[in-house]
């Protein structure tokens, strides 16, 4: 009988090592512990042959029939299954010799050689099948391990192909933000190239302006001396007529005589005009006037804010405006020609003061006039900016405020030089101008300016 | 006393005749014109005038320059005062013209007013 317990005790361990890496579940482990210990506990019983032997034999046939049984019906020990009928022509035979024993022992003397040789061969069975067990096992744990690796191979390469999907992914956007980036570059090329056009334009319209200029100058000198002289000369004219007695045609010569006196004043003064026209055309092309000098820019820019205040104040039409100066005390001397450098300061306050004016005209004493003058260095350049709260410029005159002869002003007050001017000699000083504005709300011109100059 | 004005602009003569109305007929200037450098120099170097004291002169001419004038009447007259006269902020020509020796530079359009006040200071000495 311990022979059947034993092969109780073989088969539930054996069972329980064949476990995966993953495991039994707990309840099959279980099963087996209590097996083992049953059959254990029987094989211990059985040497001390501790009675009722029957009992104790039934019980042996029993528990190895419930593990044959429990091989057979259960779904994860399946593949198991030839090691269920491995010790079953052992048991059988030891189950049969064991009845014949019981029920008829003469009758098992007779036939017990036969039994012996039934066990023999059973016992070769067993080991044969045992054999077949193990590499059928063998095959089954080459296959998991295969399909094991397989599984790792496809994981391995789903995550290979997640992390390229990733790098295209990022090299997309890369590229996309390149291709951005080139837009970027391109749009500002275009504009580049567009600024360069309209300044090629500006510059060839600035020498035939000077050339115009240069050839009206000296007979608009004629005009204006001439008929300066003339008034002199009719002033002294009307100093003799007293001496002339009163008479009706003396009246009539006096009368005209004040016509043309009117007449001449008139040309006088719509020449200045034109002189001042040309004067301005002639600030164009003057060039190579004035030196580039070590300067400091927040001094030129507190005196001449000044004299622009003080300027307008005392031509007609004086406005009030309030000007603010955000001067940064850190910025060193810069290159600049003073007296070019200026007229920009006087041009672009003048600009802004006659533009508030409007302002003020349109919207009465509500509105307060102001402006700000800043400074600020940054780094390899300096910042000037300009901004006034005035009536702003409109977009579609944007682009017309720095050509030649472009004024928005009533009448006679501008030449329409002043901005191309100012643009002028801050591209003399290797600098940019650009203009910001919102309607009714502010104009702000920034002037960048390199600290050195080549 | 002759005073010497050189320009090519011909109206130039009448200009100054009338602004100086009152000092030709008063004050015993004599007014002489030449239109070019050449022309001037033929005025300065004829023996039978009384000699000009001053010459005021356009810079911008076609043939001789002002400038160049400026040097042969400073070699060859080295007492006559010369006065230029040239455009607007033309700060080029007045560096020239005061190493070359000019009394005075004035510029376009003349400021006649200035220009009475050296012509006065000619007269009295």
């Amino acid at each position: 009988m311990i022979l059947i317990n034993l092969i109780s005790l073989f088969l539930l361990y054996y069972l329980k090592k064949s476990a995966g890496p993953q495991g039994f579940p707990t309840h099959l482990n279980r099963y087996f512990k209590y097996g083992m210990i049953a059959a254990a506990t029987l094989i211990v019983l059985g040497i001390l042959h501790v009675p009722p032997a029957i009992l104790f034999q039934l019980a042996s046939f029993a528990l190895v029939g419930a593990i044959i049984y429990f091989i057979l019906h259960t779904p994860e020990l399946e593949y198991q299954r030839t090691l269920a009928i491995t010790p079953l022509p052992i048991v059988g035979v030891q189950l049969l010799d064991y009845l014949v024993r019981t029920l008829s022992p003469g009758f098992h003397d007779v036939i017990e050689n036969y039994f012996d040789a039934a066990g023999v061969f059973a016992l070769i069975w067993a080991v044969t099948m045992w054999l077949n067990h193990r590499k059928q096992m063998k095959e089954v744990e080459i296959e998991r391990i295969i399909s094991k690796e397989q599984e790792r191979q496809l994981r391995s390469t789903a995550e290979q192909k997640s992390q390229l999907e990733i790098l295209v992914a990022e090299r997309t956007s890369e590229i996309l933000s390149q291709k951005e980036e080139l837009q970027h570059a391109l749009d500002h090329l275009r504009s580049t190239q567009e600024q360069l056009i309209q300044q090629e334009k500006l510059a060839s319209l600035g020498q035939l302006t000077a050339g115009i200029a240069h050839e009206i100058k000296n007979p608009l000198n004629f005009v204006n001396n001439f008929s300066e002289l003339s008034v002199d000369f009719l002033d002294e004219i009307s100093e003799e007529m007293p001496r002339i007695p009163d008479s009706p045609e003396k009246e009539n010569i006096l009368d005209l005589l004040e016509n043309v006196k009117s007449n001449l004043v008139k040309i006088r003064h719509h020449g200045s005009r034109a002189d001042g026209i040309v004067r301005s055309m002639l600030m164009h092309s003057r060039g190579g006037t004035g030196t580039m000098e070590p300067s400091d820019l927040n001094a030129l820019i507190r005196e001449y804010a000044n004299l622009a205040f003080h300027g307008m104040r005392a031509n007609p039409n004086p406005i009030n405006v309030d000007i603010q100066l955000d001067l940064d005390e850190t910025l060193p001397k810069i290159k600049l020609n003073s007296e070019d450098f200026s007229r920009v300061i006087l041009n672009l306050l003048k600009n802004a003061f006659d533009a508030m004016r409007d302002k003020i005209e349109a919207q009465g004493s509500e509105y307060k006039a102001k402006v700000i003058i800043r400074t600020k260095d940054l780094g390899n350049r300096v910042l000037v900016e300009v901004e006034d709260n005035g009536p702003g410029v409109p977009d579609e005159i944007k682009d017309k405020l720095l050509m030649p002869f472009f004024t928005t002003k009533k009448g006679t007050e501008g030449t329409g030089l002043g901005l191309s001017i100012t643009h002028d000699i801050i591209k003399s000083h290797e600098g940019s101008l650009e203009i910001q504005s919102e309607a009714d709300t502010f104009t702000l011109f920034k002037i960048l300016l390199p600290k050195t100059i080549s | 006393m002759k005073i010497l004005v050189v320009d090519d602009e011909r109206d130039v003569e009448d200009l100054f005749r009338q602004k100086f109305r009152k000092e030709i007929r008063n004050q015993g200037l004599e007014l002489l014109f030449a239109f070019s450098g050449k022309e001037a120099l033929e005025i300065l170097e004829s023996d039978d005038s009384p000699p000009v004291v001053s010459v005021f002169s356009d810079i911008n001419m076609p043939g001789m320059s002002g400038l160049e004038m400026l040097g042969i009447i400073k070699t060859r007259f080295p007492q006559l005062t010369v006065n230029m006269i040239s455009a607007y902020g033309d700060k080029d020509n007045y560096r020239k013209a005061m190493s070359s020796g000019a009394k005075g530079f004035f510029t376009k359009p003349v400021d006649f007013d200035s220009l009475r006040k050296e012509i006065s200071e000619i007269l009295a000495s």
